[in-house]
């Protein structure tokens, strides 16, 4: 995926990433991404839990637009314990939420 | 105890710690975990390209999304899943499409939470309810979907990577590009 973000902002559009691999991230050297601590599978969170989903997603776009230096990490300082925790109660209520 | 001994100690009670409780990487080393698995298939760049700028507001800019988690429509036909050396094609996806109009076909990664909310991995209902709100000004008419599972790195920089780049470039017509991995 790193390839293809290099490859595209090298074309004039700018770009940011999410990643759950900071260092893989790190060694890809991307123009910009969002370091989620979450697992594989989840870069926006968990099912049904519509404001976080949203939060990683306002936290790349605000980076793109504030980000000084290529290479820029923004580190998301949500644990994956708080996300399952907030989380819990939406998955058994399904996707009406 | 020694200056020494006490930061040993300390950094051995940072590594035993829940990393779900830390804010760490959950499975740190992961380069190299893979690069040994797979010899040659991870990565590394010296070289930072030069940032572009978003030149209009959000709220006017058009969003593409790139996508690694296998995801496409479940009308269209998979992606190989069980070639060794991984599948080199994508797909193009409607951004108009909704969860269920989508199925997850990939190995390599846990999609039990994203089947149950494909937003989790392909957040296409967010990105269509932040146009609806003003947030963002539009999407572009199709997202790029591929396998994150790729063993031969110029292989996938020939066949997949600069022809979803190029396909971005030439009819995306889009401001800014989201790419999330899986």
């Amino acid at each position: 995926m790193g390839l293809i973000q290099r490859q595209v902002e090298a074309r004039g559009i700018p770009t940011v990433s999410i990643t759950v691999a900071r260092d893989v991230t790190e060694r890809t050297k991307v123009p910009r991404a969002v370091f989620a601590p979450w697992p594989m599978g989840h870069h926006f969170g968990a099912p049904f839990h519509r404001e976080i989903q949203l939060r990683v997603l306002r936290e790349a776009f605000d980076l793109v637009q504030s980000a000084e230096r290529s290479g820029e990490i923004r580190d998301l300082p949500i644990k994956w314990a708080t996300v399952r925790r907030e989380s819990k109660h939406l998955s058994a209520q399904g996707r009406q939420l | 105890m020694t200056t020494s001994e006490q930061s040993v100690g300390e950094s051995r009670a940072e590594a035993a710690a829940d990393p779900r409780q830390t804010g760490r990487q959950l499975r740190p080393g992961l380069w190299h975990t893979i690069n040994e698995r797979y010899p040659g298939s991870m990565i590394t760049k010296d070289d930072a390209v030069p940032l572009a700028r978003l030149n209009k507001p959000l709220a006017e800019a058009r969003v593409v999304m790139v996508s690694s988690c296998g995801v496409h429509l479940r009308t269209q036909r998979p992606m190989d899943v069980t070639h060794p050396l991984g599948y080199f094609g994508f797909r193009r996806v409607p951004s108009s499409a909704r969860h269920d109009d989508l199925i997850i076909h990939q190995l390599k990664f846990p999609h039990d939470d994203a089947d149950l909310d494909i937003n989790v991995s392909f957040p296409v209902e967010r990105l269509q309810e932040m146009v609806e709100a003003g947030e963002l000004g539009s999407l572009s008419e199709s997202f790029y979907s591929f396998i994150g599972y790729n063993m031969d790195p110029e292989k996938f920089e020939a066949e997949v990577a600069t022809p979803i780049a190029d396909a971005i470039g030439r009819e995306a017509h889009a401001d800014l590009a989201l790419l999330v991995p899986a």
